[in-house]
């Protein structure tokens, strides 16, 4: 027979949720006393989005957080601090402007992790294995040959005159020991210990691609001072509990939004600014009308006041576009860009030049009202509809649509659109300009209608005297914020947060071929 | 035998539908299957070989062939994302998805079935409109919210549950001290997600459990003088049961996405968090894999029901 007295219902969900309780209880118990002290040093960075790969050149997303967590086990021959190009594994160089070759003096106090000598060797490996198995953000065309000159002498011909070499292939690409890699013919499918013997001041313990979490431990022998912290996590935490994690002290570094950044300074954090590396822009269809001629885009620069869209839009944290595309904190910046300062008055005027007259409050040619097709993804949705407002007011009809990503991006690759925003980073290094204004892909200006711009795109490239280089970028500037195939809008500010026990910084021109994360290595040796 | 051919007629419908999504994105189907990541990637002799692999030059009902023989062998794609086979990353993280999920459907179906029985039980009391009142309200919230109240509340001000993830990494556990590192990591969550379902399995119990109340049978329980909690749970709540356990059915398919946004304010490493990654990298290819597995389980889930069917109520066993 059942028991005589039965459980009130509240009696029966004590029952149920007591037991949980109780193990809750326990938890909490086992793990209030947790923090035991360690005698390893140890750092975590924390990252919103985790998994970038497995850490080796070839398994590594294809993304700068990939590429940084790799770079902590392989080096390349040259590196950047804050300031300046620094030697790397090759301790010293020189050009020879004849031959259009480089002569690199390499360490020869260089060991592999598995205990291997480096040698010239290793490098010649991997500028030859690259031309079969091309590293993800190296041309290897760009290299023509390379020999050893001695055991610790390589010399590099280029195949062309190549300005940022030292920012694009001697200070980005990996080395990596030829006795591991030179039997491994699928290097995408290549795991596992062996992968990873780099020269780099750590070595990877494990990586976990659910968690999102890598252990690095200090390489003893590295042919530097010993790495500062003896362990090295990144661990994976949302990017809303970031500045919790900090002010707890369950991270050491992170990213952080903006509007939290009083707070974290006055819980003692440190912070630290990114220099500006991306852009949003306006792209013009200038294959349409009235974009398709100079006036007409300079009309649309004159009455979007970009000073206020930073404000409204962005809450403040960002610098306003310059139309010269670099950033007015970039060394490269071209300090009389030309501004177009808001001006509507300007605007109308530029249009009223182009046959359109004002009716009604709406600019018409030929009876037509002009009406433009403003597309963007709906991460851009407050800034189109900001441009949407300004450009109504002098008298632009807009129309303006969020759409998806992808079908954006199709529209604009086939020219089925008049005006759209679009994102894009790699600001630092003026190389990439070809890229994105003469360049094919659909986040390119694709503007090929001044010759002038398209030789000194070409002829930058080429220069390998610095003070000449520095002018011929200048004159891009200068033209291209003449022309204004696209526009400027703005750079967002970014922000990290650490606690200062490494200090933490940005590297010139960002991190190899311009990653603008503060995780530069050095920071981790001395 | 005829619902095994209904399942496999809705099989192929999803696999159909899977299929045909990508091929019918605006842009070249090599990019929209496999991303943008492809645009970094793809040499021509890949995108030959993809071409070929896909059948992308031949007529759809070939490129559907191709589909189908590629799956059979195990291929569900690869992701340039992650450089590795879908099938791989998603099983990787299927676990996760189950220990939470598993946890907070069982939790909230037992708990909301006791509550409903006692509830319904009682209905009119003031324990049962407290009950009633209480959980509306606590239902009314989404989980993602709850979770994002309890984040706040016991991560972020007293800090003694873990701000986010289902592991403290490199914590140096093992065996118990690692389990319990698990549940710690996977309170929270549980919790959110937990009261976000109760409130419907036990507004189902309760109102199933009124009706039935109402039947003959409890009169005749009654009268055989059968002590009131046999009644309650043997005869009234076992005939209560099943809109719950189809609920629960329901649940158990939608489980691989059902915990999308707690898995997101958690960081929890599941299907859900992976569908959200691959959303933001636009990686197709892991979409169509977490889509296939969610097609999948609801399709295994109707089953295991179909089964269970029977067994909670042998009247079925009749009707057919």
């Amino acid at each position: 027979m059942p028991q005589l007295k039965t459980r009130t219902p509240l009696q029966k969900v004590l029952f149920i949720v007591l037991p949980i309780a109780l193990v809750c209880c326990v938890l909490i118990i086992v793990y209030g006393g947790k923090g035991q002290p360690s005698e390893i040093s140890s750092y975590t960075i924390a990252d919103s989005t985790g998994d970038w790969g497995y850490p080796t050149p070839y398994t590594h997303y294809s993304r700068g957080p990939g590429y940084v967590r790799m770079s902590f086990i392989f080096e390349t021959l040259v590196w950047k601090d804050d300031s300046h190009f620094v030697p790397a594994l090759a301790r010293d160089w020189q050009y020879v402007e004849a031959e259009n070759a480089y002569i690199f003096e390499l360490r020869d106090d260089v060991t592999w992790h598995d205990g291997t000598n480096f040698t010239a060797e290793d490098v010649v490996f991997t500028f030859e294995y690259t031309k079969e198995h091309p590293f993800q953000w190296v041309n290897a065309s760009l290299v023509e040959s390379v020999e050893a000159v001695d055991e610790y002498t390589v010399k590099l011909y280029l195949s062309q005159p190549y300005a940022p070499f030292f920012q694009d292939v001697a200070g980005t690409q990996p080395i990596i020991p030829k006795h591991i890699w030179r039997s491994v013919t699928e290097p995408e499918k290549f795991k596992g210990a062996q992968a990873v013997v780099g020269t780099g001041p750590y070595t990877l313990a494990d990586y976990s691609q659910e968690h999102g979490a890598y252990l690095y431990k200090a390489y003893s022998h590295y042919y530097l001072d010993k790495p500062a912290m003896d362990e090295l996590e990144f661990v994976k935490i949302s990017e809303a509990m970031i500045p919790s994690a900090l002010k707890q002290g369950s991270a050491n570094a992170g990213d952080v939004p903006p509007e939290i950044v009083p707070e974290l300074e006055e819980a003692g954090l440190t912070i630290i600014t990114a220099p500006h590396a991306w852009n949003a822009k306006l792209m013009m269809n200038h294959q349409k009308e009235p974009l398709s001629s100079k006036q007409g885009r300079q009309a649309l620069a004159y009455a979007i006041n970009r000073t206020a869209l930073v404000e409204i839009t962005q809450r403040g944290h960002a610098l306003a576009g310059s139309p010269g595309m670099i950033p007015p904190t970039s060394e490269w910046y071209y300090p009389d860009t030309p501004q177009y300062e808001y001006d509507p008055a300007r605007a109308k005027q530029l249009l009223e030049g182009l046959n359109y007259s004002l009716e009604s409050g709406y600019f018409t040619k030929d009876g037509e009202e002009l009406k433009l097709e403003l597309i963007a993804a709906a991460e851009f949705e407050e800034v189109g509809q900001f441009v949407k407002d300004q450009l109504e007011a002098v008298g632009i009809k807009i129309d303006f649509k969020t759409l998806e990503a992808k079908t954006v991006d199709a529209r604009v690759e086939g020219w089925d659109f008049d005006l759209s925003i679009y994102g894009h980073g790699a600001l630092y290094e003026p190389s990439v300009l070809p890229r994105f204004i003469v360049g094919e892909g659909f986040n390119s200006a694709r503007y090929h209608s001044n010759e002038t711009l398209n030789q000194l795109l070409e002829a930058q490239l080429r220069e390998m005297d610095g003070e000449q280089r520095r002018e011929l970028i200048w004159q891009i500037q200068e033209i291209y914020a003449e022309d204004l195939p696209a526009l400027t809008l703005y750079y967002p500010n970014w922000y990290w947060a650490h606690d200062g026990s490494v200090e933490l910084f940005y590297t010139r021109d960002g991190i190899a071929i311009g990653i603008p994360l503060p995780l530069n290595r050095l920071a981790f040796v001395e | 035998m005829r619902n095994v051919v209904t399942y496999i007629i809705a099989f192929l419908l999803i696999l159909a539908l899977n299929f045909l999504l990508p091929r019918m994105l605006p842009g070249d189907p090599l990019m929209a299957i496999y991303g943008n990541e492809a645009l970094i990637a793809m040499t021509p002799e890949l995108e030959a070989h993809l071409v070929e692999r896909f059948a992308l030059d031949q007529p759809l009902w070939q490129q559907f062939g191709a589909y189908l023989a590629a799956l059979v062998q195990g291929d569900a794609g690869y992701s340039y994302y992650y450089n590795s086979p879908v099938l791989s990353v998603v099983l990787g993280r299927l676990p996760w998805t189950l220990l939470l999920v598993g946890t907070a459907l069982i939790l909230s179906t037992l708990l909301g079935i006791v509550l409903g029985i006692e509830s319904g039980w009682r209905r009119g009391t003031r324990r049962d409109k407290s009950l009633l009142a209480g959980l509306m309200a606590v239902s009314g919230f989404p989980d993602f919210f709850l979770g994002i109240l309890l984040l706040i509340g016991f991560g972020m001000t007293l800090g003694i549950f873990p701000l986010s993830g289902a592991i403290t990494p490199y914590s140096g556990l093992s065996g118990a001290p690692l389990v319990l590192d698990v549940l710690h990591h996977l309170f929270l969550p549980a919790t959110a997600l937990t009261l976000g379902y109760l409130g419907a399995s036990y507004l189902l119990t309760r109102n199933t459990m009124i009706t039935v109340l109402k039947n003959p049978y409890m009169l005749v329980a009654r009268a055989k003088g059968l002590h009131d909690r046999k009644i309650r749970y043997r005869h009234a709540g076992r005939n209560a049961l099943l809109p719950v356990i189809t609920r629960t059915g329901i649940q158990l398919g939608r489980m691989v996405t059902g915990a999308i946004f707690v898995e997101i304010v958690f960081a929890y490493p599941g299907l859900g968090y992976l569908t959200y990654e691959a959303l933001l990298a636009r990686d197709y290819p892991i979409l169509q894999g977490v889509l296939l597995i969610a097609a999948v389980s609801v399709l295994i889930a109707n089953f295991l029901v179909d089964l269970s069917y029977p067994r909670l109520d042998p009247r079925i066993r009749y009707a057919h």
